[in-house]
């Protein structure tokens, strides 16, 4: 899971300003680390879901996608 | 008894205008067919025109249905029979989109849609009751834009779909819609006259007020519409000033958030929109930059690139900035920028007959002082660049239209718009810059460029409705409509009232575009002077019969200029687009190395001699540096001549190791971590160090959302702790070299310093191999000199640039950090310090003492920038005498230029000129040889024979057979061959 992310999931996130790490994967829960314009993104929910469906069409496997949220200090505003 | 805040919570006027201007909106578009049968594909794409598919293929997308991927590219496709009551009617297609969607209909590009607009005219393409949709979509969750609050509020890579529309527009609103838009501008700006926009607010409610927005009739909204004529724009009771010319344009960033692929299409898009709305508004006149983004589109989409030539023939579509890209025009070399300047005017020359005597440059962080020259030079008269009259934070640039005066005297007409270079044409927009112009009276009209920019985009049709209603408003500034080219030529040309700047211009932000991305800054300039090498080996080789590579060396220049672009070369990007630099480097370096091969005996391609100790890699060498086995060696090789280059051991003992360091000419005291405690020169018998001196400084580096743009000048309140892992100790003894190794580190990352001192120079070179893990951590090495002075020299490539150390005013308090090429000199009359580098470009100057910046970490556009190994080294150099005449520039060309082996000599060296290049001409018929003169002398060269002199795009302006020069100047002779 951490290598899908990495090739597959990551340079397409890069492509968009965006920065994704794998954290860990249990008991069907893939939780990843969200940087650069993917901190900030008021609609990542779609994304994350599009994560989902991706990982079930190549590895076959159902997750539920829980992102943590690293904005860098000059958007931590709220 | 408590306070109560009085609260209004009834609507106000302007509140109850706003909400029947939206609702007005909605009646834009009389009758709408839903497009029900589109089908998507998604893609991604790779090069600039193959794509990665999606394995689920083609599949059908309804309204509400999700579209688009991160990074995605999604194709369309739809085949439409139009319905019986649209046939014959004034034709739209309507699609509302946060994508950047280029549109094909029954095979003819008709236009795109983008969050700027949403609908394209198609009755122009409908020559049956058939239409075959073709789409090809780009996401944008991109910052690009940001500046138009609708665009913003739809960014994301996943896209929900808003639908697609066959439509016809109700005019009659459509004109009302934009009259609103306009005079609510104005009521709403501060900018205009109280009255005025009292009686905006009580008019526009008048004309609203006609219309039952219950029941909405035509006749009703053609009323309003009348009122309008009739009360407000006939009302001329107000009086405006000013004069204001309006250049619409599209900002077009090769790279940025997006890969260099990604810009053919944008641009393609931008340049689709333009057209079409030039089919529609005849009057109207559009500029575009960067002769790269016209080869693009004549190599990707040749059918547009016809009608474009068309457009450009009638004088609707205008070419400006003579330039290939927009490149940085503080890192790139002087040569790099004449080529940028002549790659550029001779596509422009080549396909439209033009040679551009504007340099366009809008968004570029600071102009070197060498440009004006090099403009001159290469058939420009004018410069045009936004950035210092609305970014600076200190200082407000004095002047908006004006003459520059370069380096060596050259004198360009130039321009520094008053506001922004994206605009929306807005009236408020409009009256901000004349009252923000600082030449009133004096410069003639003041330019505002309208149009979305940075990803492309441009204008759109509102902006010119609103702009063909300027006119109709007395307290509007008098507005013109132009080219750049007649704006110029019209305001400028001959203007004895301009007032002077002589001195570079220098942005007073995005301070640490300097220093960003160590590594391309490091490849851009070893790939500047390697591709220097390259064309006089293959001149040479020429000469002696074999086939020049003119093509080759072309495309590679090219490749390398692209990357020069303002987004790339100083770091301020995504991911993806480094990788695709380093890739490009890697190429570049790769086809060099072929086209400069080998030979028997080393190649001094210098035109003076080479005198100073340098390091030739031998893998039976007796020293290492950058983990290559090599030797410190004296070539001695005369100018532009090879020759064999002995090692000889040298059997005397020349280095004291203890606690002081004594050599040849110093006795050195170091500090554990390298830095230097003492350093007594023994031949000029004096001390160099005040304070700290080859210390490494780590600081926080938190300049906010400009992150890899911006070194704040508080950067020096939290510093970090650097520690000491291993310290100094001697690592190598041997007859040339003695060196000295210490690791130093934080948490996260460490830095390993080889410091070396020499037998036979009076350098002291410091490598640096660095694993760097920091965020937001500025690393610069600190030297506090034994020096008295109130000014610092650096060179930029082509010449020296004297900078204040003091900060006396508010002008020396903004340059805290500034730009410089290999060097950097702190002296007295009678000797000094120079700073030698092989890849940076930041230093900061303060009273005695230099700071060269060394590393930055920062997150954002690129969260993993400058994460990773580096190395680099820098040399220290105390001299007698001043920089010149201690030969500091020689030296710092030694440095930067390793030797290489090619058998190969020539006879000229053309004396105290720096040869700069030496090339075929582009037409293959005259040897090219570029001089600069750099050390602020004038003199002569006689010659043997005539010469051609040339300007820079090769033309020939003369022939001479003496080499007249002054100082600063470069000149580029012909040889006929």
């Amino acid at each position: 899971m951490e290598r899908y992310i990495n090739l597959i999931i990551k340079p397409k996130l890069q492509g968009d300003g965006g920065e994704i790490d794998f954290v860990s994967y249990e008991d069907g829960i893939l939780t990843v680390l969200l940087q650069g314009e993917c901190s900030k993104c008021l609609i990542v929910d779609r994304c994350l879901s599009w994560i989902e469906s991706e990982i079930m069409r190549d590895m076959g496997e159902s997750v539920k996608v829980v992102a943590r949220k690293k904005k860098p200090f000059f958007w931590d505003k709220d | 008894m408590a306070h109560i805040k009085v609260v209004r919570r009834s609507m106000r006027p302007e509140e109850w205008t706003d909400l029947r201007f939206g609702w007005l909106k909605r009646y834009i578009y009389e009758e709408k067919f839903e497009i029900e049968n589109l089908k998507v594909r998604d893609a991604r794409q790779v090069t600039e025109m193959q794509y990665d598919y999606y394995p689920e293929g083609w599949r059908n997308l309804h309204k509400g249905d999700m579209y688009f991927t991160p990074d995605g590219t999604a194709f369309f496709d739809a085949d439409v029979v139009i319905p019986e009551k649209l046939r014959g009617k004034e034709l739209w297609f309507s699609l509302k989109t946060a994508a950047e969607i280029i549109v094909k209909v029954n095979g003819k590009y008709v236009g795109g849609v983008d969050p700027n607009r949403d609908r394209i005219l198609l009755s122009p393409y409908i020559d049956s009751d058939y239409l075959h949709f073709e789409m090809e979509g780009y996401n944008r969750s991109k910052p690009d834009d940001e500046r138009n609050p609708e665009s913003l509020s739809v960014r994301g890579c996943r896209q929900i779909f808003e639908g697609a529309y066959l439509a016809t527009v109700n005019h009659t609103v459509l004109d009302l819609v934009y009259d609103l838009e306009l005079l609510l501008d104005i009521a709403k700006s501060d900018l205009f006259n109280e009255d005025y926009r009292s009686f905006l607010n009580r008019e526009i409610n008048n004309a609203l007020n006609l219309i039952d927005f219950d029941d909405l009739k035509n006749e009703d909204v053609a009323a309003a519409k009348q009122y309008v004529d009739d009360v407000i724009y006939a009302n001329d009771d107000y009086k405006g000033s000013g004069d204001v010319a309006l250049i619409a344009h599209s900002h077009l960033d090769i790279a940025y958030y997006w890969r260099r692929i990604h810009s053919v299409q944008k641009n393609l898009r931008t340049i689709l929109i333009q057209l079409r709305l030039m089919d529609r508004y005849p009057d109207f006149k559009y500029t575009h930059t960067q002769a790269f983004t016209y080869e693009m589109l004549e190599k990707y989409y040749p059918d547009v690139f016809e009608e474009l030539k068309e457009k450009i023939a009638r004088g609707q579509f205008e070419p400006v900035g003579a330039m290939y890209v927009e490149p940085d025009c503080n890192i790139p070399s002087a040569e790099s920028l004449i080529r940028q300047c002549m790659y550029g005017q001779h596509y422009f020359r080549e396909k439209f007959g033009k040679t551009i005597n504007n340099c366009w440059l809008p968004d570029v962080f600071g102009n070197s002082w060498i440009l004006p020259q090099i403009l001159k030079k290469s058939g420009v008269d004018y410069f045009v660049s936004n950035k210092m009259s609305t970014w600076n934070d200190t200082n407000r640039f004095p002047h908006n239209n004006f003459i520059w005066k370069g380096i060596d005297g050259s004198e360009v007409c130039a321009c520094v718009p008053p506001t922004h270079f994206i605009t929306w044409n807005m009236p408020s927009q409009i009256q901000e810059n004349w009252e923000a112009y600082q030449d009133k009276n004096l410069g003639g009209q003041t330019m505002s460029m309208f149009g979305y920019g940075d990803g492309g985009s441009g204008c759109t049709e509102e902006m010119i409705e609103i702009m063909h209603r300027f006119k109709k408003l007395s307290i509007m500034p008098k507005t013109e409509h132009t080219s750049g080219a007649e704006f110029l030529e019209k305001n400028l040309k001959d203007n004895k009232n301009l007032e002077k700047w002589d001195g570079e211009l220098y942005l007073e932000m995005h301070r640490g575009t300097f220093t960003t991305k160590s590594k391309m800054k490091r490849y851009n300039r070893q790939l500047e002077f390697k591709l220097r090498e390259a064309e006089m080996v293959s001149t040479l080789r020429h000469l002696k019969g074999a086939e020049y590579p003119g093509e080759e060396l072309r495309d590679i220049y090219k490749k390398l200029l692209i990357n020069q672009f303002h987004d790339i070369l100083p770091g301020s990007h995504i991911t993806p687009v480094y990788r695709d630099a380093m890739d490009d480097y890697e190429d570049i370096d790769a086809r060099l190395d072929k086209i400069i091969g080998t030979g028997e005996k080393y190649f001094n391609s210098l035109n003076f001699p080479r005198k100073h100790l340098t390091f030739i890699e031998d893998e039976n060498g007796k020293s290492i540096r950058f983990g290559k086995q090599g030797n410190w060696v004296i070539p001695n090789l005369p100018a532009l001549s090879c020759g064999d280059i002995p090692w000889r051991t040298y059997a005397g003992d020349w280095c004291e190791i203890g606690k002081k360091i004594v050599t040849p000419f110093y006795e050195i005291e170091f500090e554990y971590d390298g830095s230097i405690k003492s350093l007594y020169d023994k031949e000029l018998d004096r001390e160099w160090v005040n304070g700290e001196f080859n210390k490494l400084k780590l600081y926080k580096d938190n300049p906010g959302v400009y992150d890899a743009w911006d070194i704040l000048p508080n950067y020096k309140d939290r510093e970090v702790e650097v520690k000491i892992i291993s310290p100094l100790k001697t690592v190598e003894k041997n007859s040339e070299v003695a060196s000295f190794e210490c690791i130093l580190g934080t948490e996260k990352s460490t830095w390993k310093r080889i410091i070396r001192v020499f037998r036979q120079s009076r350098g002291i070179e410091v490598e640096n191999q660095v694993d760097w893990n920091e965020k937001h951590v500025l690393a610069k090495a600190q030297f506090d000199c034994n020096v008295l002075t109130r000014k610092a020299v650096c060179d930029t490539s082509a010449g020296f640039v004297e900078r204040e150390t003091h900060r006396n005013t508010t002008w020396q308090q903004a340059r805290f950090e500034v730009c410089h090429h290999k060097w950097v000199d702190m002296a007295e009359t009678d000797g000094g310090i120079a700073l030698i580098n092989e890849s940076k470009y930041g230093v900061g100057l303060l009273e005695n003492s230099m700071s060269l910046s060394l590393l930055r970490a920062t997150v954002r556009p690129d969260v993993t920038s400058d994460r990773g190994h580096h190395e680099f080294c820098y040399m220290i150099y105390p001299h007698g005498d001043d920089f010149v005449k201690a030969e500091i520039n020689n030296i710092a060309y030694e440095y930067n230029i390793p030797l290489r082996k090619a058998d190969l000599t020539c006879e000229n060296s053309f004396g105290e000129l720096y040869m700069q290049a030496m090339k075929m001409s582009e037409n293959g018929k005259m040897i090219v040889i570029r001089l600069s003169e750099q050390n602020g002398r004038r003199g002569k060269i006689k010659l043997g024979g005539k010469v051609k002199i040339l300007n820079f795009l090769e033309d020939i302006v003369e022939e001479t057979d003496t080499i007249e020069y002054k100082p600063f100047e470069i000149i580029t002779i012909g040889i006929e061959t």
